[in-house]
């Protein structure tokens, strides 16, 4: 494949988010959504970040893509200061984001015929790009001709197009269903295979994160906190099978015990409103201490 | 006007059958993984075929997926509306013939032949014929000029706080004001007469326009926006190449609608303050009481403002051939 990196260029790629900090609104109905969180992506590392919802994890991302300013701490990539979005950055959204108005293969190339690359090249390296998606025969199709999952292989590769160093991943299979998920787990854990540059991954997911990722970070409910760090020591390329093996296994409960206690933290305050706890659910003394 | 649209419809099924099939297979298999495979095998055994050199170019493939849209319920839709303007014209014929009175007098109202032997004698005329050339230009004019300033004027107060803080207030106070409202006013600042009824007309055009640009921006998915950056747009080259393309669809709606308001607005202004024009031909006829002359003139203005709105509609299609395929957008 022409867009493969080379070896130089994987050395490049390293997130670096230190002490951040984001607060909304202000006085009274001030909202403390991330609260000095740390974390660091390796050049060509696969790294997720997982936690209940609303904790702030698409904050920080959103802060990395350069959408959001900290309100303390600071991004860098590469050592350089995220100010504001760029190509370098690639991002891929939950929410479909192709340009309705452009064929596949137009969106593509747009981050591209923003570069000033020529039409001949722009359009070569697009239709690699879908070759690899497996989409090549819809290139003269518009977005809505495609199912979800189409669109979402699109716009993986449409974030590829430009070579960025690394990948912004907001929970890009949320909106999918699950059979349609897992398959783009696989097609996108193929991609990256060949590309091998730094990926920061949104989910919400635990499997999806244990068979992606290198590495996850798993946070708190509101205000969002690192509560760990797990190492995935599968091999790679990962494969649809390993997903049975005990040691992925083991690793589901590790993260699904963590994630439980979150989850339950972030609802508590329902769930005591409506006098709910008597329901069998173990209301986790740290979970709420983390709360009040 | 219906007559043409069924021709079309009887000669082109064959062309229409080709296309047809491709949108639906798309659905059918679009949540399978390896789609490309089942799709178009020969695509999939040489990896990277040819470039093709069409793809820029793609005025005919727009035409034959027009014709792709001549279904039974196309036909339906067109033979009932040449049944709905028949009865139309049954309703006045009767109404003439019978001299119909009650409450409504069709005492003095021409029969359509009446007016059809007005067209075949004035129709040709020299008169006829620059009267609506010169409202046509008129029409022309104020729309183009309302366009040029309503579409840049409407993404920028669309895009920019600051702009729109700026100039909404204005465009409040202006906007109820009717556009006949404006005649004396515009009689007064504009140094000759035909430059004011053009002004009028733009009057009646600029507003629709201005306001569904500016709400076409604010309904473009600001994800679209965040991806343009994220590829490295400019901030030009995000106006030229997604604020531009994705109000679009709104832009049209301005467009249609402001055309409509045109043409109320020259009419009532020609017949107030005009000469020459449809609206001074109506309101002449009025004057010299010359009855089939009123209803050739008013039927004049219906067959130019639906002609004008149909070029409208045309140019969108033809702009935006996404739209077929957009949820909730054609069919």
């Amino acid at each position: 494949m022409t867009m493969t990196m080379t070896e130089t260029e994987v050395s490049k790629g390293f997130i670096d988010v230190r002490d951040m900090g984001v607060t909304f609104g202000a006085n009274d109905n001030k909202v403390v959504a991330v609260d000095n969180v740390s974390l660091n992506v390796q050049p060509g590392e696969f790294v997720s970040l997982i936690g209940p919802s609303g904790c702030g994890k698409s904050t920080l991302l959103s802060i990395v893509a350069g959408f959001v300013k900290p309100t303390h701490g600071v991004a860098t990539l590469d050592g350089k200061a995220i100010t504001k979005p760029g190509s370098e950055r690639g991002v891929v959204f939950q929410q479909y984001s192709l340009f309705p108005w452009l064929s596949v293969r137009k969106n593509v190339e747009f981050g591209l015929k923003m570069a000033g690359v020529d039409q001949s090249k722009r359009n070569t390296t697009a239709r690699a790009l879908l070759d690899l998606a497996g989409l090549l025969s819809f290139e003269n199709h518009y977005p809505d001709q495609l199912s979800g999952g189409m669109k979402q292989r699109i716009g993986i590769v449409r974030a590829l197009a430009t070579s960025p160093q690394v990948l912004l991943m907001d929970e890009p299979f949320g909106a999918l269903d699950t059979q349609t998920r897992v398959v783009m787990q696989e097609i996108l854990t193929n991609i990256w295979q060949q590309f091998r540059i730094s990926v920061l991954f949104i989910t919400h997911d635990i499997e999806e994160s244990i068979f992606l990722s290198d590495r996850i970070y798993v946070m708190t409910a509101r205000p969002g906190r690192i509560k760990a760090v797990i190492q995935v020591p599968l091999p790679r390329p990962r494969r649809a099978e390993m997903t049975d093996t005990p040691e992925f296994m083991n690793l589901v409960q590790e993260l699904k015990g963590l994630i439980r206690e979150e989850s339950l933290a972030a609802m508590a305050p329902e769930i005591k409103d409506r006098g709910l706890s008597g329901f069998g659910m173990k209301v986790g003394p740290k979970g709420v201490g983390e709360i009040f | 006007m219906g007559n043409t649209a069924t021709a079309k419809i009887v000669a082109l099924p064959m062309v229409g059958k080709q296309t047809d099939p491709e949108p639906a297979f798309v659905e059918a298999k679009a949540s399978a993984a390896q789609v490309s495979a089942d799709h178009a095998p020969v695509a999939v055994e040489m990896p990277l075929p040819e470039p093709e050199p069409i793809p820029t170019v793609s005025l005919s493939k727009v035409f034959v997926s027009l014709w792709g849209y001549v279904t039974r319920e196309r036909l339906t839709a067109a033979a009932l509306a040449c049944i709905s303007i028949g009865a139309l014209f049954l309703f006045w014929y009767l109404g003439t013939k019978y001299k119909f009175e009650f409450y409504i007098r069709f005492k003095n109202v021409p029969t359509p032949y009446e007016v059809y032997q007005q067209l075949t004698q004035v129709g040709l005329s020299n008169k006829y014929l620059v009267n609506i050339a010169i409202s046509v230009r008129r029409i022309l004019l104020g729309f183009m000029i309302a366009t040029a300033i309503g579409v840049p004027l409407g993404l920028a107060i669309g895009k920019y706080q600051r702009v729109r803080d700026f100039f909404m207030p204005v465009v409040e106070i202006m906007r109820p004001i009717p556009a006949i409202a404006w005649v004396p006013m515009s009689i007064m600042l504009w140094p000759n007469n035909e430059a004011s009824i053009v002004f009028i007309t733009f009057i009646g055009a600029f507003f629709p326009i201005l306001l569904n640009t500016i709400h076409g921006v604010h309904s473009l998915d600001g994800v679209l926006v965040r991806a343009a950056r994220c590829l490295g747009a400019s901030e030009i080259r995000l106006f030229l190449n997604v604020i531009l393309p994705g109000s679009l669809p709104h832009i049209f709606t301005g467009l249609a609608v402001g055309m409509g308001v045109a043409w109320v607005s020259l009419i009532a202004a020609e017949m107030i303050s005009g000469q020459f024009g449809v609206g001074y031909f109506t309101w002449e006829a009025y004057s010299l009481v010359d009855y089939p002359a009123i209803v050739l003139g008013m039927i004049t203005i219906g067959v130019l403002g639906l002609a004008c709105s149909g070029i409208i509609r045309m140019v969108g299609v033809l702009l935006m051939p996404w739209l077929a395929f957009a949820p909730g957008g054609r069919r």
